[in-house]
């Protein structure tokens, strides 16, 4: 009986150590965490007002937007001369004020999720310079391609007063063509840059968009939209794939699954496009899939492992929080399959759990062009955050 | 020569080898994304419509039957119309009609880019229905020859209901739901649990009466 209590008794003991850590003592790598998290928003506001210090009057009243507006939910996948989007244009910076706008998106993120991004804008440039730019009358589309000032380039080609008017937002462009390239992605701040009251990074264009609340320690970075066309290029000898570990670690999880997991995981249907893309804000569909407490704990870390290529964009200690909440919510997380099972085939797949939802998508039988999602139904837009 | 500099040149000097398709949105599908949600009392579809560029003219000129270049409310209603028509949603083996609902329609010249969606929505009420089981199925028979199918439930926003389970066909033509209703076992337990204080309480009654002293 002794031998039988001993444990308890022990627990017994610890517990008001395990308690003291619960309720708000916090352990000193949590502090330790806290400031750090804490550090990056210093960083980020210090970034976010050196760019504001670079631009004109007019150029700050075009990139500020109120934190609750309709700006918010104004992004798109789509090109410009398609989409309209609002906010600055990097093509119409200076190249001091192109850098700052990258340095902001540079200490918002971590450095692979920056490198993502990048990798994402050179591949519309790689779009552009295919052929892709039809400028059916937009002046300043079909021009020579920019250097990116915040990588060390001037920015040759910028042509100020060539975005073309247009309806307002989520309208067509009023130019009349569609334009690629990296002139055409946008920088929006809704909200003033406060390391106390909440304020959202809004970055994309062609195949991008970040959508990055802020308030006081903490980030977040749903709803965001990374996609690729093409999903691989050839850039200086390199072969570059912005997208390419979003591919690979999923097809080793399939392929990493027996017999009964793959039944559970593989839906029998073919799903040609992403459920829950732009425009589909609040919604949870119902979750299909094998569920991740079926899988073995190596099977369990893949998962997450390809979870990470999403959440990992965001600066590493919000990072960090997420992927431990994602840990946390692991048994009522599911992996759904759909297409070809060895790499190099179509395939779309799903992971869905109580605070995420991410898809993957190739676009209408094409391995070339790659749409994804990732979303928090219960933080999109830092609701959760700003609530707190 | 800058890392930028180097970017660009090799972005414009051929330093790419690839020739992508420059297709940066929807070519010859037709997609037809639906959203079903289920309540006690009806069930509501959401359905966006985003037909290929290299198919929307002909889905314009269904659209504009005028020609006078733009959707009137009536050529709109008629075209949800005939979108609806070609639904069909029944409930545990009986057919429901379909409402319509609120309904948008982009402008005729994002449908020709092929960037355009429609968004129609419609509801059926649910006959009165018991508690326990029950099967919900959703044909989509709109433009089969060239479309692209998305069927989902939400998850319902009613606690009472629980999906059981989703089969679709390999096309997603078909969404069959099956459901639980779970009619509320507080309920009842909150029926029996007033009747046993009732109980309990003449019970006790009647002993303090008869323990009384005359």
């Amino acid at each position: 009986m002794k031998t039988l209590l001993a444990p308890w008794l022990c627990l017994g003991i610890a517990l008001p150590f395990v308690a003291g850590g619960l309720s708000g003592v916090r352990p000193p790598e949590n502090q330790a965490a806290a400031a750090s998290a804490r550090g990056v928003t210093t960083k980020v506001v210090g970034a976010a007002n050196a760019l504001l210090a670079t631009l004109s009057a007019e150029q700050r009243g075009k990139v500020s937007f109120e934190f609750n507006g309709p700006q918010r939910t104004g992004w798109s996948n789509l090109p410009s001369g398609i989409f309209e989007r609002k906010g600055l244009r990097l093509g119409d910076l200076t190249a001091a004020q192109r850098a700052a706008a990258m340095a902001l998106m540079a200490a918002a993120l971590s450095p692979s999720g920056y490198k993502k991004i990048n990798e994402i804008m050179d591949g519309d440039e790689v779009l552009k310079n295919a052929g892709g730019g039809r400028t059916g009358g937009r002046p300043g589309g079909g021009g020579p391609p920019p250097n990116d000032p915040a990588r060390g380039g001037t920015p040759e080609g910028v042509s100020p007063g060539a975005r073309a008017g247009g309806p307002p937002q989520g309208g067509r462009g009023g130019g009349g063509g569609i334009v690629f390239g990296k002139d055409e992605y946008y920088l929006a701040l809704l909200g003033a840059p406060s390391e106390t009251m909440p304020w959202l990074i809004q970055f994309g264009g062609h195949h991008l968009a970040i959508n990055v609340t802020i308030a006081g320690a903490n980030s977040a970075m749903t709803p965001s939209l990374p996609a690729a066309q093409p999903a691989k290029y050839t850039l200086n000898g390199q072969t570059i794939r912005p997208l390419g570990g979003e591919n690979d670690k999923g097809f080793a999880l399939i392929n990493a699954l027996d017999a009964t997991q793959r039944k559970q995981a593989i839906l029998d249907y073919q799903v040609r496009d992403l459920v829950l893309g732009p425009g589909n804000d609040g919604k949870t569909i119902q979750p299909e899939g094998i569920r991740a407490s079926a899988l073995t704990p190596p099977q369990q870390t893949m998962l997450l492992d390809i979870a990470r290529e999403w959440v990992g964009i965001l600066n590493e200690e919000a990072a960090a929080q997420k992927m431990a909440e994602l840990k946390t919510n692991l048994p009522n997380t599911y992996f759904a399959w759909s297409g070809a099972t060895e790499n190099g085939g179509l395939a779309y797949y799903r992971i869905q759990g109580p605070t995420v939802v991410i898809e993957y998508a190739p676009q209408q039988g094409d391995l070339d062009h790659i749409h994804t999602i990732y979303r928090d139904p219960t933080n999109d837009y830092g609701g959760k955050l700003v609530a707190k | 020569m800058t890392r930028g500099g180097i970017v660009a040149a090799a972005l414009t000097a051929g330093g790419m080898f690839l020739s992508p398709r420059l297709d940066a949105h929807r070519l010859d599908e037709y997609l037809q994304a639906t959203r079903l949600s289920v309540a006690l009392d009806r069930i509501e579809l959401e359905i966006d419509l985003t037909p290929g560029v290299s198919i929307a003219e002909r889905i314009v000129t269904a659209i504009d039957t005028d020609r006078d270049g733009r959707f009137s409310p009536a050529e709109s209603d008629a075209y949800a119309g005939t979108v609806l028509n070609a639904l069909a949603l029944t409930a545990d083996g009986r057919a429901l009609p379909l409402n319509p609902g609120d309904q948008s329609f982009p402008d005729r010249g994002a449908m020709l880019e092929g960037v355009g969606t429609i968004r129609l929505r419609a509801s059926a009420m649910l006959p009165r229905t018991s508690g326990g089981r029950h099967t919900i199925e959703y044909r989509n028979g709109y433009q089969p020859e060239a479309s692209v199918y998305l069927a989902n439930t939400l998850v319902p926003g009613n606690r009472r209901i629980t999906i059981a389970a989703q089969d679709r066909d390999p096309l997603q033509h078909r969404l069959t739901v099956t459901y639980d209703i779970t009619y509320s076992r507080s309920r009842r337990t909150g029926a029996v649990a007033a009747s046993l204080a009732v109980v309990l309480i003449v019970m006790g009654r009647r002993k303090r009466a008869t323990a009384r002293p005359a």
